[in-house]
């Protein structure tokens, strides 16, 4: 089916074509149901919601009935691994322009298998226009939503799930975009829609907000009024011309009065007294440019000053600014900015959302799902089926512009999540935790190497997953397919490092797993981890033996040594990685001996030793890191000690497959297998003063706003007063300046070079943060 | 001298011509001292002071030193009267466009006698361009003083001296015009001032005030767009123009979006959504008339929006509107008040003033005449000296208009004592004088009128008598009858546009 050309409105010539073929686009419509459009003035956004079969690696144990000791099944694995099919739901939001409307209801009519869908939510200025349209080509009838309704259900639905929703706009900082870190609490907020008009809508709780202003003077005053000055018809050019423009050409301004600035009302010169005032009495002829110029201005001041007096009437700080005037232009996001920025003297920020446009469909979409009840879930976005933020300033990215169309199409894909995910009870100010240690879109050099640290290290990852597959059909093409689409993403990161939200390691590191799940690749190192945790299970009882024959003081350094070392082992890093590759016979000890001497990089280990001779903690909570030696060797010896001072411990792990992270199924059948050997950890299983515990994330790295439910449940229940948290992704990359309100362990050996030059060390430098929070605190 | 034509500003020509002798405009010029002058961008407001001289009736006891009883007295006069020369102070204020600035500078020069004016203070944007001018001219040195403050002070002193200075207006009510009852307390205010831009100040005393807020859409950008969009150059033909469109032709409403009110948000069908909205996706020719009613709807809603914000903001629930893009305008007046009762929900009005054209001249006069001490007077508006409020809406009064000219003013006597309230009046807040008020009672006012007319004869007669012996009585009687006939057909044909609150005797 071709979807590009041949599509004319009028004097709007559609001179975009698509570079995605359809079934890229509509994804899933074969699982599609719960169909929701909103049709604006020029664009369609569609939603819907799929089902979406992943092939999942599960581990099984096997049947161990007959009652023989671990040493005696050598030779034979110690579980089972089968990819199974798990389905999971995701919706999907997919914009286009109103001109390709009956070309996109045909596909979809075309590929929709499933017939119970007989309703299609719609909201919008356009609904009623295409109504008859799409019950005819659907089949399924228009069930019309009032507008303002959706809308903020969707401004909800994407400020809570979407941790990197709102940004700040600075056209002239490092990071054009500067994002905001989601509070868990969003109300009460602002929003200003600028639409044709504005309205200001205020927003108290999920179902409560109230239109307490408005103007007409809006994106369509600029529209209306710029295609009369300019006999330039195009919104886009318009604002185009606009960025060319020079306002102070056309506007009147204080010096041009005073002949400079009127000191004793506190104006400047250059403020702008009067918009348009030089054409009042002025006989020359102006350029369309700077009447744009000017145009924008007056209508952006405008509204800033309007959100500013309606903010401080209601009291309100969080201000939030949406609609067709504002998507993705920077135009007008900067002047908007400007002007709140001036009139509220920078006590308001001007808040943008990267979702915005989808806003209205996400909440005709909530609406027809309320039975599903998906605001009882947690969702996230899918970075390998997002589109993501783009740059599309005329005058910033030309190229990058005329690539993409004017967005012709751009999608957003959600996955629910299978659990609530809720902040770690724990965290000292859940309002101002930030997890990532590094903004990536801001720190310019950070992000130059990580990229380029990511791209080196995507053969090596091809590679793995092809390895993972060697049986299944089509690993080959399917992990070249994985390549040329996280690649294009890195390459994307690159010149709009904004497009995910704030850049970071962490969000790299996830865009990869979302982009190998993509193409069925659900876990590449499941063979890997077998491998090692069957290697590493045979040297345990060894380890614990020859741990407890040493004085207590010797113990507790032996203990953090092992944990220090286990780390080194990590498929994560590209150093290890490729001596694992080379030299599979890397062991344990060879691992302790590259570790750095103390005093480390960061040695608290006096500190933890004093506190360690004093009573032993109630409970503490281990955030693992990696299969085989690192789990078995290094944290099972260690808090095997904390149980037997006293002290619960509860392991938290991963739900899904990342790297070679242990998951929590994996590290049920080892904790199994090492309670059989151990009466240690046996006993504790027994008297459940050892638990497993799932974090909720399938990531290398850990977001402590987001765990699983039941994860905060046991911290709270167990009274939890040390959190240990391992490895380079949960304790360097991220919240290496988490605060905590209890006791905690930060802990992880630096695997790169550029990462432990930066902060001062060598390759394989070893980070020991042990901190109590202050007293005043509490 | 010819004031009238001849003067040409490019694409503006000058159609209007005077019908008053420049001597009955800048009145008493022998006597003047104390010059202010205030230049917008189109309109000159000069200002001075000068000392008149009345004839006065006296009445003198007749020297009854030789102790007499009164009735012993029958049949000589109780007193004696004395036509006197009295001397009392007068402010003259007179506007008239820029492009007579020079031609009255020269009428002013040669008739000015008084020799120990040295300084004219100057005020408004205009100020600096004429500098060189006003002293080439008058031999003056033109001493500036800020617009604001200027504003301000002329504001604090119409509103407390003249006691109909504020109105509502109302376009469909019987009375175009709703005079307000000067509170004794005239403070704290919101001054909304419409030029080119819009300031917003607060007023909390006779000295204290704050621009809290501003916006640049203001008559500046009605009359900039207008001329972009309808090629009319001129302010008062763009609003014209405005007064015969539709400006729902251009501007996108609710229901156009939405087929009619959008309930649940409470907007009605007819609202606005989208100025200028129908001119986005049209392809179609708009008429300059809606065009331009669509700009003034928009910025007069958009004004009276930031108006009501920052009254809310501030507590403040008296609203003057001032500036050229007001200026007895009765479409900007409608729009403006429209937008107010819309966003405040009635609770707030939106107030003009009578003489906001002169509060800069007023304001940079009081500061020339500090020394003075012109606040420690009372003054009254003089009504023989005083053009008065007229409508200039083109719409509603051409002929009127046309008759009116370039020329305004406004005299003010000071009166010889400081006046107050009686002590013993219940609500000082709400008293109000007058038993009738004829600019509502039509009924009442066309009696009156008539009456009034009538009696003329019998009043000229009686001036005549009153004095035989003294020189022109007749001539000068005459010239009475003409001025108060004329001043009574202006009110009979204008009883909504009336300078003032028309009362019963």
């Amino acid at each position: 089916m071709a979807l590009s050309g041949g599509v004319d409105r009028g004097s709007h010539s559609m001179d975009k074509s698509i570079t995605l073929p359809p079934d890229e686009i509509f994804r899933n419509l074969e699982n599609a149901k719960r169909f929701a459009i909103d049709i604006g003035g020029s664009l369609t956004k569609l939603a819907y919601y799929s089902t979406v079969q992943h092939k999942v690696a599960k581990v099984r144990s096997f049947d161990h009935s007959t009652k023989v000791s671990v040493q005696e099944t050598d030779g034979d694995p110690l579980y089972e691994i089968s990819v199974q099919e798990e389905i999971t739901a995701r919706l999907h939001f997919i914009k286009f322009e109103n001109a390709y409307i009956e070309t996109c209801l045909d596909f979809i009519k075309d590929h929709l298998v499933n017939t119970e869908t007989k309703v299609i939510k719609a909201t919008g200025g356009g609904a009623h226009k295409f109504k008859d349209l799409i019950e005819k080509k659907l089949k399924l009838k228009v069930d019309k939503e009032d507008e303002m309704t959706c809308l903020i259900k969707g401004c909800n639905f994407v400020l809570k799930n979407i941790p990197h929703e709102a940004f700040v706009y600075a056209k002239h900082a490092d990071s054009e975009f500067r994002f905001q870190h989601t509070h868990p609490d969003i109300f009460p907020y602002l929003l200003i829609n600028i639409g044709s008009g504005v309205s200001i809508v205020k927003v108290e709780a999920e179902d409560k907000f109230e239109r307490i202003g408005g103007s007409s003077i809006g994106g369509g005053t600029f529209w209306g009024l710029g295609a009369l000055l300019t006999k330039t018809k195009r919104f886009d050019e318009l604002l185009q011309l606009a960025s060319k423009g020079q306002h102070t050409n056309v506007d009147m301004l204080v010096k041009d009065i005073y002949g400079g600035a009127y000191g004793s009302l506190g104006l400047t010169g250059d403020l702008i007294a009067s918009s348009f005032g030089k054409s009042a009495t002025t006989d020359k002829e102006f350029s369309k440019e700077d009447m744009a110029k000017s145009l924008l201005h007056m209508i952006s001041n405008d509204i800033g000053q309007l959100a500013c007096l309606y903010a401080k009437l209601h009291n309100l700080t969080r201000v939030y600014f949406g609609g067709f005037f504002i998507r993705g232009h920077p135009v007008t996001m900067h002047t908007i900015t400007y002007s709140i920025n001036f009139f509220t003297k920078g006590e308001v920020q001007a808040l943008f959302l990267r979702h915005e446009g989808y806003l209205g469909a996400i909440g005709a979409f909530l609406k027809g799902a309320e039975e599903d009840n998906p605001n009882q879930y947690s969702w996230g976005e899918n970075y390998a089926g997002s589109s993501g933020l783009m740059s599309v300033s005329p005058e910033l990215n030309p190229v990058q512009r005329a690539r993409s169309g004017t967005f012709p199409f751009d999608m957003l894909e959600m996955d629910r999540l299978e659990r609530q995910l809720v902040n770690l009870p724990l965290l000292q100010d859940p309002t101002s935790y930030i997890p990532d240690t590094v903004d990536l879109t801001e720190d310019v050099l950070a992000r130059e190497y990580w990229l380029y640290c990511f791209e080196e290290a995507l053969d090596g990852v091809v590679k793995r997953a092809i390895a993972s597959q060697k049986d299944q059909p089509k690993a080959v093409e399917r992990a070249e397919k994985f390549r040329q689409k996280y690649r294009h993403k890195l390459q994307t990161l690159r010149h709009q490092p904004f497009a995910y939200g704030s850049l970071t390691v962490r969000s790299l590191l996830d865009t990869r797993e979302h982009c190998l799940n993509e193409f069925n690749f659900p876990d590449p190192y499941s063979k890997i981890k077998q491998k090692e945790n069957d290697m590493a299970l045979k040297y345990y009882l060894k380890v614990v033996k020859s741990v407890e024959e040493l004085s207590w003081e010797q113990r507790q350094f032996t203990l953090v040594k092992g944990l220090l070392a286990g780390n080194v082992f990590d498929w994560g890093a590209k150093a290890v990685s490729d001596v694992l590759e080379s030299d599979p016979e890397f062991g344990f000890e060879q691992a302790k001996q590259q570790l750095q001497e103390r005093p480390w990089l960061v040695d608290a280990y006096n500190q933890w030793i004093e506190r360690l001779k004093g009573p032993p903690h109630k409970c503490a909570l281990f955030f693992v890191d990696n299969s085989g030696i690192d789990i078995i060797l290094g944290v099972f010896p260690f808090i095997r000690e904390l149980l037997i001072r006293g002290t619960e411990v509860v392991l938290a792990s991963n739900s899904g497959p990342a790297l070679n992270d242990v998951t929590n199924s994996e590290l049920q059948i080892l904790t199994e297998r090492i309670a059989a050997m151990d009466p240690v950890i046996h006993t504790a299983l027994k008297e459940d003063r050892l638990a497993l515990v799932q974090n909720g994330s399938s990531s290398p790295c850990l977001d402590l706003s987001r765990l699983d439910k039941v994860l905060a449940t046991v911290v709270r229940e167990r009274g939890t007063d040390l959190v240990i948290i391992e490895g380079m992704g949960r304790a360097i990359h991220t919240n290496y300046y988490a605060m905590l309100s209890c006791e905690s362990l930060k802990l992880a050996v630096i695997k790169n070079s550029w990462l432990a030059e930066r902060l001062g060390g060598k390759i394989f430098s070893v980070v020991f943060k042990y901190e109590v929070p202050s007293k005043a605190q509490g | 001298m010819a004031l009238s034509g001849g003067v040409d500003r490019g694409s503006h020509s000058m159609d209007k011509s005077i019908t008053l002798p420049p001597d009955e405009i800048f009145r008493n010029l022998e006597n003047a001292k104390r010059f202010a002058i205030d230049i917008g961008g189109s309109l000159t407001k000069l200002a001075y002071y000068s000392t008149v001289q009345h004839k006065v009736a006296k009445v003198r006891s007749f020297d009854h030193s030789t102790k007499v009883s009164v009735q012993e007295t029958d049949g000589d006069p109780l007193y004696e009267i004395s036509v006197q020369e009295e001397i009392t102070a007068r402010l003259h204020f007179i506007k008239f466009e820029n492009a007579y600035i020079e031609t009255c500078l020269d009428f002013i020069k040669d008739h000015l006698v008084n020799t120990e004016t040295k300084v004219i203070k100057a005020t408004g944007g205009g100020a600096h361009k004429f500098k060189d001018l006003i002293e080439k001219k008058l031999k003056l040195k033109v001493d500036k003083e800020d617009e604001m403050t200027c504003l301000i002070k002329g504001c604090n002193f119409v509103l407390k001296n003249i006691p109909h200075e504020a109105f509502v207006y109302a376009k469909h009510a019987d009375s175009e015009f709703r005079f307000q009852h000067t509170h004794p307390d005239i403070f704290p205010y919101l001054l909304i001032n419409i030029g080119s831009g819009v300031s917003i100040v607060k007023v909390e005393a006779e000295d204290k005030f704050e621009r809290i807020g501003g916006s640049s859409i203001g008559g500046g950008t009605f009359w900039g767009l207008g001329a972009l969009l309808t090629k009319t150059k001129r302010f008062d033909e763009l609003l014209q123009l405005a007064s015969k469109g539709q400006h729902t032709n251009v501007d996108m409403l609710v229901k156009d979006i939405y087929g009619g009110a959008y309930g649940s948000l409470g907007l009605t069908g007819d609202l606005i959504a989208s100025s200028f909205g129908k001119s986005a996706t049209t392809d179609k020719e708009f008429s300059k008339e809606d065009m331009a009613k669509s700009l003034l709807h928009m910025i007069s809603n958009d004004i009276g929006q930031l108006a009501c914000l920052y009254a809310k903001l501030h507590n403040l629930t008296r609203v003057y509107f001032g500036g050229f893009f007001i200026r007895g305008h009765p479409v900007t007046m409608h729009t403006i008040t429209y937008s107010i009762n819309f966003f405040t929900k009635g609770e707030v009005q939106a107030l003009f003033l009578r003489h906001e054209g002169y509060l800069g001249a007023i304001g940079a006069f009081l500061k020339g005449a500090e020394e003075d001490n012109p606040n420690q007077y009372s003054w009254g508006e003089n009504y023989a000296g005083s053009s008065g409020l007229m409508s200039v809406s083109p719409e509603l009064n051409p002929v009127q208009r046309a008759r009116s000219g370039t020329f305004d003013m406004l005299e003010m006597d000071r009166l010889e004592r400081q006046l107050v309230n009686l002590p013993l009046l219940q609500d000082p807040t709400s008293y109000i004088p007058d038993t009738v008020d004829l600019t509502e009672d039509v009924l009442a006012r066309e009696y009156w009128l008539y009456c009034f007319e009538e009696a003329l004869d019998g009043v000229v007669k009686r001036a005549i008598a009153s004095q035989k012996d003294q020189p022109k009585a007749v001539e000068r009687a005459e010239k009475f009858r003409q001025k108060y006939r004329h001043k009574l057909q202006t009110l009979r044909h204008q009883p909504l546009l009336s300078r003032r609150r028309m009362t019963w005797p």
